[in-house]
């Protein structure tokens, strides 16, 4: 997030593109019924109707994948009207001309016709996004989980810039962060291109730096992410996986595909807390501590980095991550100790963090965190980012064309299916569907049908429904709800013995982020059982 | 030392209480914690406020596991309140808990106490047009339209997600099976939760029961005024039956525990006149 | 009788809500919210206040395990780390360092992240480091 959810009630409009709020991120919906119960404008955009929907100002349900088409149209009506900030755009960005030649062909007409929108509502959409600011612009998986991810993104961050709304307190765009520690497995370097602090591994002085630090010679070549580690075990130059803390085996697209490149491998070696689907595979098995039973930090959305304290022991001869770390490093050769426990390793990635994290320590964090960029011992952290100019410089603008989905309805697979979470469960259910309050607010997968399909295909509530896509087959209960749009499905990604990851695709992603398109496949349906 | 340090102190010293629960400073946050004659020395540390927690929820996990147990805690108004109807239904033993009072109300020597009721919030425009103001009195609430006032409770509760905070952090919620989580009595899996019924679920339950301490719209990430609706129900209880609860040492009116319902059928007039 | 309360950050959303882990005789009984935490203020979602109850699980994994013939035994410390490592070695023996891919963890802590991409980088020899932001 460039800004924080505190800055967030300080906005005159929420705009909510992509994001089941309420359930995914119940302590920020929080902050937006506050924001709107002061009398800030919510505008909210999702295929599906959500809850928070029922409190916006303007609702609208776009077409499945069509986000760039709706941005692009509600930014030709705010150029249109004059409503852009255009001493901001002039002193602050780049690239407005290029941006502006390709938004004039997106007329709220023609953006209706791709996102099913009526052209009034993105015209009210746009009015209030530009003419009651400032504007914070949220979003989530809804926006990136798609083969235009990366241009999804862009286009929120074109729209903020128009409007001048980076950089100031009330606006921003605002990603909102899955998983708890996210955003600090990204700062720490958990990606195959950048060490901490997003320094490149491809930038000789970096790794010189990390190389002397370290006292090894560190390879300059940007490694694989998981999309192409998955390609790579099944033409077999990926032998052996260490998996810490995840369940790829539901997570990933395209379940068959991965489960081809998973037995391919030479060694899994799974480190978790539960016997998870892809643990149950794995060679070796080492069990992990849970949040209650280590110390450490966490880094949130807003980019604040907390503590975390040991509150029990760890079950049975389970171990910290860290600790299991250290004694699989030490027995290649390459000794870790750390007496000093999870403050002494903090303090040395600290020093090797300059711009970010480089002025925090346990002693300065207390119970309040602190929010990077915190570059020194006497900063006090950065609760609004780019307030004086973005980090590159001028903030750019991209000139983006719409493009399709990888996989659009036809005859044969003639539903849109999309996928994502409910308020009680997490990911891939391993720590939730294990806790009893949580089971029993939901014990079973499901599939949301628009209730005009399930009377056309003669599916009650509760009936067993077949799902079918180019890559597999799966069966979910079936909801009846017109939370979905007529045509449309939604899948919970919580429920191993329905996985939705039978049916998403490992072959559609964003080129650049590799991200896969979760929220968009074609599939067929039919009633497989009554209930 | 303050004189309640030194009296914690003697207490624990004495042996006139096992474990003393009040607050403690970390980091510039007030948190709960548990004082005791092995670790003595943190009485100096001892604090009452600001923030509020449900200590006397903390006594009654202490007094299921050790019902010998001498508990002590400093306790505001609505702590005792409290204390006293956790002793009518049986979760802590009369005399189980001993207390040490600590300012609540305002008053001359405190112009403003720790309970966050006291320097409320104004809600903003929108609340008050289309919700319920959580500063209003129940007087204030009942003057309008049946059907406005019901249209403004849909719209508190349509805002719900279900965390079940408002009975976690209850201190007199006490059962091992809630209704709340009755799947033939309330819905499961979407938001939000069934309305009005799940929270009106809730509210007869409090009936009799609430102490009016406000932890739960506090805790209420919807921020919905569920104080004031707990407020209608026991005034719709001292009404009928001339019950004040948390006041004293019989049980409500009624009850939907135990071996037989105790409600015993009183002047419906009342109802309708209301 | 000791009765402790354990501030910490709920491990389920990237929010990152401040909460009171509930500790009765070294045993986790509940989570509360943290009331003033500058996140959450006191309040907690559905899974925020039963963040203890997949700590406590039966289910919890006590013990590594090494799979032979298909089946998983259970083994102490020193033998998992040493079957993991060999086999390792002797992937990387074969195949190089590149051979290897490590997914790191969005639900692990930082002071763990890091030193598993250092475990990867420096150790091992390789980029291949990753984890599910993208999922």
């Amino acid at each position: 997030m460039t800004n924080s959810f505190d800055d967030l009630e300080s906005a005159g409009c929420i705009f909510a593109i992509g994001t089941n709020t309420t359930a995914c991120h119940p302590l920020i919906a929080t902050r937006i019924y506050r924001a709107k119960e002061r009398g800030a404008r919510v505008i909210v955009a999702d295929p599906r109707h959500t809850q928070l929907g029922d409190m916006a100002d303007l609702c609208v349900h776009h077409r499945l994948g069509s986000d760039v088409a709706l941005l692009n149209g509600m930014m030709h009506w705010i150029i249109e009207n004059g409503w852009h900030d255009k001493d901001y755009i002039a002193a602050r960005t780049e690239g407005f001309e290029e941006m502006a030649a390709v938004l004039a062909e997106y007329t709220p007409r023609r953006v209706e016709e791709i996102t099913g929108v009526p052209a009034a509502d993105i015209e009210k959409m746009a009015e209030l996004y530009a003419t009651c600011g400032p504007a914070a612009l949220l979003y989530a998986m809804g926006i990136t989980q798609h083969t235009t991810g990366v241009d999804n993104v862009k286009s929120c961050c074109n729209i903020a810039l128009l409007c001048g709304n980076v950089g100031v307190a009330g606006g921003g765009v605002n990603p909102l962060r899955g998983q708890n520690n996210v955003q600090g497995a990204c700062d720490m370097g958990g990606l195959p291109n950048v060490f901490t602090g997003y320094q490149p591994v491809s930038d000789p002085a970096v790794v010189e730096k990390f190389s002397k630090a370290w006292g090894r010679p560190l390879s300059s070549k940007p490694g694989m992410t998981i999309t192409d580690m998955i390609a790579a075990m099944l033409d077999g130059r990926i032998k052996a996986l260490y998996v810490i803390g995840e369940n790829p085996k539901l997570s990933d697209p395209d379940w068959n595909h991965l489960q081809h490149a998973l037995n391919r491998l030479d060694l899994l070696v799974v480190q978790e807390l539960f016997l998870s689907e892809t643990a149950q595979i794995a060679d070796v098995v080492l069990p992990a501590a849970s949040v209650a039973e280590k110390d450490g930090t966490f880094t949130n959305s807003e980019r604040r980095c907390s503590r975390i304290h040991k509150a029990i022991e760890p079950v049975g001869n389970a171990l910290a991550d860290w600790e299991i770390v250290c004694r699989l490093s030490t027995a290649m050769g390459y000794p870790m100790d750390y007496p000093g426990g999870p403050e002494q390793i903090f303090d040395e990635m600290a020093a090797l963090t300059p711009k970010s994290y480089a002025g925090m320590s346990y002693a300065r964090m207390g119970l309040d965190g602190l929010q990077w960029p915190c570059p020194s011992a006497d900063h006090p952290g950065t609760p609004i980012l780019h307030t004086r100019g973005c980090t590159r410089g001028p903030g750019k603008f991209h000139a983006i064309a719409y493009q399709d989905p990888a996989e659009m309805p036809d005859e044969e697979f003639p539903y849109f299916l999309t996928t994502g979470r409910m308020f009680a469960h997490f990911h891939t259910g391993t720590m939730t569907r294990i806790s009893r309050h949580l089971d029993a607010e939901q014990r079973t997968g499901y599939v949301t049908i628009h209730p005009d399909d399930a009377q056309r295909l003669e599916i009650a509530e509760g009936d067993l429904v077949a799902i079918t896509s180019r890559r597999g087959q799966m069966e979910a209960p079936a909801r009846i709800s017109a939370d979905v749009p007529p045509g449309n499905l939604f899948l919970p990604i919580h429920f191993g013995e329905n996985p939705a990851n039978m049916l998403t695709s490992a072959d559609a992603f964003d080129p650049l982020a590799k991200i896969p398109e979760f929220k968009v496949s074609a599939v067929r349906i039919a009633k497989a059982r009554a209930a | 030392m303050t004189s309640i340090q030194q009296q914690v102190h003697t207490w624990l010293e004495e042996g006139r209480v096992d474990i003393f629960l009040a607050y403690r400073m970390v980091e510039g946050h007030p948190l709960p914690h548990a004082f005791t004659r092995e670790r003595i020395d943190e009485t100096d540390t001892l604090v009452t406020g600001p923030a509020r927690y449900s200590l006397e929820k903390f006594a009654t996990h202490i007094a299921s596991r050790y019902p010998d147990a001498k508990i002590g805690m400093v306790a505001r108004d609505c702590n005792q309140r409290a204390l006293n109807v956790l002793q009518v239904w049986n979760q802590l033993k009369p005399g189980q808990v001993d207390t040490v009072p600590v300012n609540c109300c305002p008053s001359l020597l405190k112009p403003h106490a720790d309970c966050s009721y006291l320097e409320p919030k104004p809600a903003g425009h929108v609340k008050l047009e289309r919700g319920q103001d959580p500063n209003q009195s129940l007087a204030q609430a009942d003057t309008l339209p049946r059907a406005e006032r019901f249209d403004r409770w849909m719209y508190e509760f349509s805002k719900c997600i279900k965390c079940y905070g408002c009975r976690n952090i209850c201190p007199v919620c006490f059962c091992k099976d809630c209704s709340l989580e009755h799947p033939d009595l309330i819905g499961t899996g979407h938001l939000p939760p069934d309305i009005p019924i799940f929270h009106l679920v809730r509210a007869v339950h409090m009936a009799g029961r609430c102490i009016d301490c406000g932890l739960c719209e506090d805790a209420c990430p919807a921020e919905i005024p569920l104080r004031l609706l707990y407020r209608k129900v026991n005034a719709i209880v001292k009404d009928l039956f001339g019950y004040e609860t948390g006041s004293g040492d019989t049980l409500p009116p009624f009850s939907i525990l135990g071996d037989k319902p105790t409600m015993s059928p009183q002047p419906l007039l009342a109802v309708s006149q209301e | 009788m000791d009765l402790k309360f354990v501030p910490s950050i709920c491990s389920y959303c990237g929010t990152g809500c401040g909460v009171l882990f509930e500790v009765l005789d070294g045993e986790l009984v509940g989570t509360l919210p943290m009331k003033t935490h500058p996140v959450n203020h006191g309040k907690l979602c559905i899974k925020g206040w039963n963040l203890h109850e997949h700590v406590n699980s039966p289910l919890r994994l006590k013990h590594p395990l090494v799979k032979t013939f298909g089946r998983f035994t259970k083994v102490d410390w020193d033998k998992a780390i040493g079957v993991a490592t060999d086999r390792l070695k002797a992937v990387i023996a074969a195949h190089g360092p590149d051979s290897v891919g490590i997914l790191v963890s969005a639900k692990m802590t930082n002071e763990e992240n890091y030193l598993a991409q250092k475990f990867a980088r420096a150790v091992i020899g390789t980029n291949n480091v990753d984890h599910c932001a993208r999922l």
